[in-house]
C-alpha cells in the first residue's frame, strides 16, 4: 500500500481540523497514519477502477464475470451521483430478470435469487428506478422459504426434526425451492421496510416482514448470535458467525429491546475483539452502530488491518467502505441513525 | 371371461402409465463406466502433524507414479469452519506438505481451493485455521470456490434430478484435482470423505450457504452427480486426527493415526470407511459409486502400506446411521 500522499493529506487538512479527529478516524499502514476519509476515498477509487464496462463488478479484481453481490455492495459504496454510481444503476436496471427478480451473476438462470433484496436497496433514491424496484419488491413478496408450504411444514413437524426450528415462522431462501435462511431473510426485511406505501399488492408486506422477524428470532443460536440458520442440529448447538449475526441485527434494529437481539449484540461485541477479517469486522461495525453501540474501537481495528484498499475480494472491499461510511450506509439500509 | 375392446384399451393405458413411471426408475442413472480394472490405495501410519509429513507424502506419492509435470494441480481440502481444538478441517500442515510435493514433482502450478459450506467469510476461516499465514509465506494461491467464475455444466449422472450445475472454472479447467478430505462421520450422509468433500466445489454465490439445494434433491444423489461430473483424480485423506459422532461440525476428535492415498475416490472412501469400522457398501453413495465411478471391493484394490484393519472400537455415528457398523 502506498503511503499517504502529501496532496491527500493537505486536501484533508484543509477541510477537517486534525485536532478534532479521534483514533478511529485514522488508519495505520506501514507506519503511516491515514485519516479515515482518505482511506475511504482510496477504497472508493479502487472500486471505481475495478468497475467493468457493463457498470457491474466481478467477485474479485481480475474476474470478468459480473456478479450481483459485489455489484450491489459497490453500488452502495461508491460516491452517490458519480459516474460509477450511474453506471452501477444502469447495470442493475439492465440485469433484472423478466419476472422482476435479479440473478446471482450475469448469465445465470433466470429464476431469481436473494440478491433481489440487495439490488432493490442499491437502486433507492432515484426516481426513474422506482418501477424497476417495485417489480423487484413484488417478486420478493411472492418469494418464500419452502417451509411456508403446508406439506413441508408437516414434514418438518413430524418426520424431519433433526434441525430445531419452527416452520410456521418462515422468511426468504437464498434461491427458490429451498428453505429460509438468516442472511436472505435479513436483507429481504431491510428491502421491504423501504416500500413507500402499503397499497395494492404491497398490503401484506408488513405481515411478511413481521413473519421474517419472528423467523430470525426463532433461528438464533442458544448462546446468542446467528449462523446461517441452524441454531441446533441433532440436539447440539451450533456456533454463531459474526457476519450472519451482524446482518440479522441490522434487520432487527427496530427490535433493539428484544432479548434475542440483545444477546446477539452482546455476543457480537465479545466476539469482534481481536477479529482480523475485514468482511466480518465491517458488518459488525454496521450492526453495532445500528444498535447504538460504540464503534470507535472496532473502526480503529478495521482500519489497522493491512492493505485494505488492495483487498482482492470486491464484496469485502465494498463492505469495508460501507463500514467507514457507516452513517450513510445505515441510511441506505433504512436504519434510523 | 371375455376381454372386450374397452378392457383392452383400459389395460393398455394402465400398462403405459405404469411403464412411464417405473421405466425411469429402472434405467441406470449413470451414463458411463469409469471404473479402472484395478485401483491402488496406500494407508500410512502417521502419529502427528509435523514437518515430517512432506517426506512421508513424497515417498507415498512414488507408489502411484503420478505424472504432474507441466500440469495445473488443485488441492481441495475440507475447510468448513473453525473452532479451537476441533478436528473439523483438513490440517494445514498436510495441505502444505502436499503443495511442496506436487511442486517437487514438476507441476506447473499448485493452488488450494475450497468453498466453505457454512461460513460466508472464507478469509476468516483461512485466518483462524492458520491457512492464511502459510499461504502467504509459501506464496500459494488460494481460490474461494464460492466466488469463482462459473460455468454452466451438464451433469453426467442423473441421481438428483438436476440437469446442470454452475461450477467453478478453476476446478473444471485444472489438469489434476486432488480431494483432501478430513475423515469424519456426518449426520446427514453417514460419512464425509473424498466424494462428499466435493460438495465444496458447488458455489455458494449461486446456491447459498449452506448449499441447501443439494440437501433437497438428496445428499447421496448429489454426491454421485457431482463426482460423476467433476474430475477427481487423486485423494489424500487426513485421518491423523479424525472426527466421530455428530460430524461434520459437532463431532468428537478421534486420534486415528492414518493417511489414506488413492488414485480412485471410491476405493479411498471404501478404505476409509473400513478404517472407521463401518461397512462401506452400507453407505449409499459409496455403494452406488462402485457401480460406475470406482472400485470398493478389496479384491479390486492393490493395497500398499498398512492393511485396512478395522479399529477395535468403531467410529460413533448418529442414531440414523448405526446400521453402518459391521456388527448390525
Amino acid at each position: 500500500m502506498p503511503v499517504l500522499m502529501r496532496q491527500e493529506l493537505s486536501a484533508f487538512v484543509s477541510w477537517s481540523p486534525l485536532i478534532l479527529l479521534t483514533r478511529s478516524e485514522f488508519a495505520i499502514t506501514s507506519g503511516c497514519v491515514i485519516p479515515h476519509e482518505v482511506l475511504r476515498a482510496r477504497i472508493i477509487n479502487e472500486l471505481t477502477q475495478r468497475q467493468l464496462s457493463s457498470g457491474g463488478w466481478g467477485t474479485n479484481a481480475l474476474s470478468k464475470q459480473v456478479a450481483l453481490e459485489p455489484s450491489c455492495l459497490a453500488a452502495l459504496a461508491v460516491t452517490p451521483w458519480s459516474d460509477a454510481a450511474y453506471g452501477a444503476h444502469e447495470f442493475l436496471l439492465c440485469s433484472q430478470n423478466p419476472n422482476g427478480s435479479w440473478p446471482a451473476f450475469v448469465g445465470d438462470d433466470r429464476d431469481g435469487s436473494w440478491l433481489t433484496s440487495l439490488a432493490s436497496i442499491a437502486l433507492r433514491d432515484c426516481v426513474p428506478n422506482i418501477p424497476v424496484r417495485l417489480r423487484g419488491l413484488h417478486w420478493l413478496l411472492n418469494s418464500a422459504g419452502k417451509e411456508s408450504n403446508w406439506l413441508w411444514k408437516w414434514k418438518f413437524r413430524t418426520t424431519d426434526r433433526h434441525v430445531r426450528f419452527d416452520p410456521d415462522k418462515y422468511g426468504w431462501p437464498w434461491f427458490p425451492d429451498t428453505i429460509s435462511w438468516v442472511v436472505p431473510t435479513s436483507f429481504a426485511i431491510l428491502a421491504l421496510n423501504q416500500i413507500p406505501c402499503t397499497c395494492g399488492d404491497f398490503g401484506h408486506a408488513a405481515n411478511r416482514v413481521n413473519l421474517g422477524i419472528e423467523m430470525l428470532i426463532d433461528r438464533g443460536c442458544p448462546g446468542g448470535g446467528w449462523n446461517a440458520g441452524n441454531g441446533v442440529v441433532y440436539g447440539a448447538p451450533l456456533a454463531p458467525h459474526v457476519d450472519d449475526t451482524a446482518v440479522a441485527l441490522l434487520a432487527l434494529s427496530e427490535r433493539k429491546e428484544h432479548l434475542v437481539a440483545q444477546s446477539g449484540v452482546l455476543w457480537l461485541e465479545r466476539t469482534v475483539q481481536g477479529l482480523r477479517s475485514p468482511w466480518s469486522l465491517a458488518w459488525a461495525v454496521l450492526a453495532l452502530a445500528a444498535h447504538g453501540r460504540p464503534i470507535e474501537s472496532r473502526l480503529t481495528c478495521l482500519m489497522s488491518l493491512p492493505d485494505l484498499s488492495a483487498i482482492e475480494d470486491t464484496s469485502t472491499l465494498a463492505a469495508v467502505s460501507l463500514a467507514l461510511g457507516c452513517h450513510d450506509t445505515l441510511s441506505a439500509f433504512g436504519e434510523a441513525t | 371371461m371375455s376381454i372386450t375392446r374397452r378392457h383392452l384399451l383400459v389395460g393398455s393405458a394402465g400398462v403405459a402409465a405404469g411403464a412411464s413411471v417405473s421405466v425411469p426408475l429402472l434405467l441406470p442413472k449413470y451414463h458411463f463406466d469409469r471404473r479402472p480394472k484395478r485401483s491402488r490405495v496406500a494407508i500410512l501410519n502417521v502419529d502427528q502433524y509435523s514437518p515430517k509429513l512432506e517426506g512421508i507424502l513424497e515417498a507415498a506419492l512414488q507408489l502411484f507414479k503420478i505424472n504432474v509435470v507441466g500440469k495445473s494441480v488443485v488441492l481441495k481440502p475440507n475447510l468448513v469452519d473453525y473452532f479451537p481444538g476441533d478436528a473439523i478441517n483438513t490440517h494445514r500442515m498436510l495441505v502444505f506438505a502436499a503443495v511442496e510435493c506436487f511442486r517437487g514433482l514438476g507441476a506447473q502450478s499448485v493452488l488450494v481451493a475450497e468453498g466453505p459450506g457454512h461460513q460466508r467469510d472464507t478469509q476468516l476461516v483461512l485466518f483462524q485455521s492458520g491457512y492464511q499465514e502459510c499461504l502467504q509465506r509459501k506464496q500459494i494461491r488460494f481460490v474461494d470456490l464460492n466466488r469463482d467464475e462459473l460455468v454452466r455444466t451438464r451433469l453426467r449422472a442423473s441421481y438428483s434430478g438436476m440437469k446442470h450445475l454452475w461450477l467453478p472454472r478453476t476446478i473444471l479447467e485444472s489438469d489434476l484435482v486432488v480431494s483432501m478430505p478430513k475423515i469424519k462421520s456426518h449426520h446427514w450422509s453417514g460419512v464425509t470423505l473424498s466424494m462428499k468433500n466435493m460438495f465444496g466445489v458447488v458455489p455458494g454465490m449461486r446456491y447459498g450457504w449452506p448449499k441447501n439445494i443439494l440437501h433437497w434433491v438428496g445428499i447421496q444423489e448429489s454426491i454421485l452427480d457431482i463426482c460423476a461430473t467433476v474430475p477427481l483424480h487423486f485423494v489424500i485423506a487426513d485421518g491423523v486426527v479424525a472426527m466421530e459422532g455428530n460430524g461434520p461440525l459437532n463431532g468428537t476428535a478421534r486420534k486415528m493415526g492414518k493417511l489414506v492415498l488413492s488414485n480412485d475416490p471410491v476405493s479411498a472412501d471404501a478404505t476409509c470407511a473400513r478404517l472407521m469400522g463401518l461397512e462401506p457398501n452400507r453407505v449409499p453413495h459409496i455403494r452406488e459409486a462402485s457401480r460406475f465411478l470406482g472400485n470398493s471391493s478389496t479384491a479390486l484394490i492393490d493395497q500398499a502400506g498398512e492393511a485396512p484393519t478395522p479399529p477395535r472400537t468403531p467410529f460413533q455415528v448418529v442414531p440414523d446411521w448405526q446400521y453402518l457398523h459391521h456388527s448390525l
